[in-house]
């Protein structure tokens, strides 16, 4: 008998798996990135602080001895973002940590998604905000899957989450509407999302109610523009089209997308959001992002960006596009 | 070239003169036959014809780029696919019936529910906070109250003739269901201008 979820990796593939690890540390090394570990367990008022308690709730728990609860790490970043905040307090910023470690969430969020333990290959940049900081960690993560022979087989989406939130102020949404709002949005329910608007007498929520005008290069920011009148929503229509300006201008707007539809972990990005795909890969393989607010829950708030790969996914992936393993 | 999966039955009769109008033809004679994995006339679709219970499968791994399904089954499966299209085909109603009208009222304590719809009928009741026991079944539910398995059935109706002939009337209205285009969430990064094509396409003809 084997748990659900837990697997092994034998020879050949083990070595793959290897490999694309070293080839991810090896370019976060290049960046200046420290290589970090933390503790596999944790309490788990930890997570649910970092992670926001639905995603917490997905970790393994258990009791200390003295009663209070523990978790097997969901992720890494809240360690992270604890360690910055109170052991590196007073190092001199920005703090740039790389770290290659297993998580372990009891469900998963797709069911395509089955394994319960997944290696995270990941990076925080803590301490500096604003679009030097977004761009460094979108190219780290393009130069890592360009090093992995995946050039024009990945695409990474980027959103500004400011950009929902904007329109969910200006609509003067509750929460439960809210949820609503981003739900439809997210799954790109258009009939849904057009009878959802229509009580609310606002042109500018339409631009959301045409899915397929949501993804794109930058013709997606002109559409929106063109719709969102509301300030905190264009703030952050504004940044983003610079960021895909300094995209076009590095030659990767071939590997990259727009997604104003992205929306899935509002509670958590405060910014900029990414996720990463790969052709053979049926659900996304990495994601990240801004989010300035985490670190201020251990009591010294400032800017942070960064994300994930998986590194099970990704070894999976290219396993079967080299047809290696069958 | 995507990959769109299609439930057999009832939604692909409805399906398919649906895609044609929209210019995407599937040769009669190929369709008829048994094969399973089939492509357009154009080479820019591959259709696979799989039970609908299986099309939210196939599409949340990315075996199938796309696919066309009832919100009965997508609600049933919970599955992480994108919703973009509602197609307006196969429509019909999720409805809780009973031989007693009055059976919600009448039953103290615990109501027996059967169905084929477990997560449907759990998901309603629970929200609403009436204590249910679901009675789990693959087929002919509206036999269920007569022979005493269970006080309602959850269930899709189209006409209702078939509630009739059981003795069964609708008690409550869940919802409805009309067939859906679903997408995978990375073939619609990746595959941005196939899939956006599929979806204007159809968007002109439903």
């Amino acid at each position: 008998m084997i748990p659900a979820g837990m697997r092994y990796y034998i020879g050949a593939e083990a070595r793959r798996r290897r490999t694309v690890e070293d080839v991810a540390m090896s370019v976060f090394e290049a960046w200046n990135y420290e290589e970090v570990i933390t503790p596999s367990v944790d309490y788990y008022d930890l997570f649910e602080q970092g992670m926001g308690r639905r995603e917490a709730q997905r970790g393994f728990r258990f009791t200390d001895n003295d009663g209070r609860l523990l978790a097997l790490r969901p992720d890494v970043t809240s360690s992270v973002a604890r360690m910055a905040a109170t052991l590196l307090a007073e190092r001199p910023r920005p703090l740039r940590f790389c770290y290659a470690a297993p998580v372990f969430r009891q469900q998963t969020q797709s069911h395509a998604e089955w394994r319960r333990e997944n290696t995270q290959l990941g990076c925080e940049l803590i301490g500096v905000g604003g679009k030097p900081a977004d761009l460094e960690v979108l190219r780290l993560a393009a130069e890592i899957l360009l090093r992995l022979n995946l050039q024009s087989r990945y695409c990474i989406t980027i959103n500004n989450v400011e950009i929902f939130n904007g329109l969910a102020a200006h609509l003067n949404l509750n929460a439960t509407a809210r949820e609503q709002l981003r739900r439809l949005i997210d799954t790109r329910e258009s009939a849904e999302l057009q009878r959802f608007l229509h009580n609310y007498d606002s042109d500018e929520a339409h631009t959301f109610s045409q899915p397929t005008q949501l993804t794109g290069k930058g013709e997606v920011i002109r559409a929106a523009r063109r719709a969102l009148t509301n300030a905190r929503s264009l703030a952050a229509l504004d940044s983003l089209e610079e960021l895909w300006t300094e995209i076009e201008a590095l030659g990767l707007a071939n590997s990259f997308e727009i997604d104003l539809g992205d929306v899935s972990s509002l509670d958590y990005y405060t910014g900029l959001s990414l996720k990463i795909f790969v052709h053979g890969a049926g659900t996304s393989i990495g994601r990240g992002g801004r989010y300035d607010g985490l670190t201020g829950s251990f009591g010294c708030a400032e800017p942070a960006v960064g994300f994930v790969l998986n590194l099970d996914a990704l070894t999976e992936v290219l396993g079967r596009n080299t047809g290696q393993d069958r | 070239m995507i990959t769109i999966a299609i439930g057999k039955g009832r939604i692909q009769e409805t399906a398919l003169p649906l895609l044609a109008r929209a210019g995407i033809c599937l040769n009669d004679d190929a369709v008829n036959s048994r094969r399973l994995a089939l492509m357009d006339q154009t080479g820019q679709y591959r259709f696979i014809f799989v039970k609908p219970a299986d099309v939210p499968v196939y599409v949340e791994h990315g075996i199938a780029d796309c696919g066309i399904v009832g919100r009965d089954v997508l609600l049933e499966s919970e599955a992480d696919v994108l919703l973009p299209l509602d197609l307006g085909i196969s429509r019909c109603r999720i409805v809780v019936a009973a031989a007693d009208r009055e059976v919600m009222t009448k039953v103290q304590g615990m109501i027996r529910v059967a169905t084929k719809y477990a997560q449907i009928a759990r998901a309603h009741f629970g929200s609403r906070g009436i204590p249910v026991e679901i009675i789990q079944l693959s087929g002919s539910v509206e036999l269920a109250p007569a022979l005493g398995l269970a006080d309602v059935i959850v269930d899709l109706v189209e006409t209702g003739i078939t509630l009739k002939e059981n003795g069964l009337t609708v008690v409550e209205e869940i919802g409805e269901s009309t067939g859906r285009l679903v997408v995978n969430r990375a073939s619609y990064q990746l595959k941005t201008d196939e899939v956006g094509r599929l979806v204007r396409a159809l968007e002109l003809v439903v």
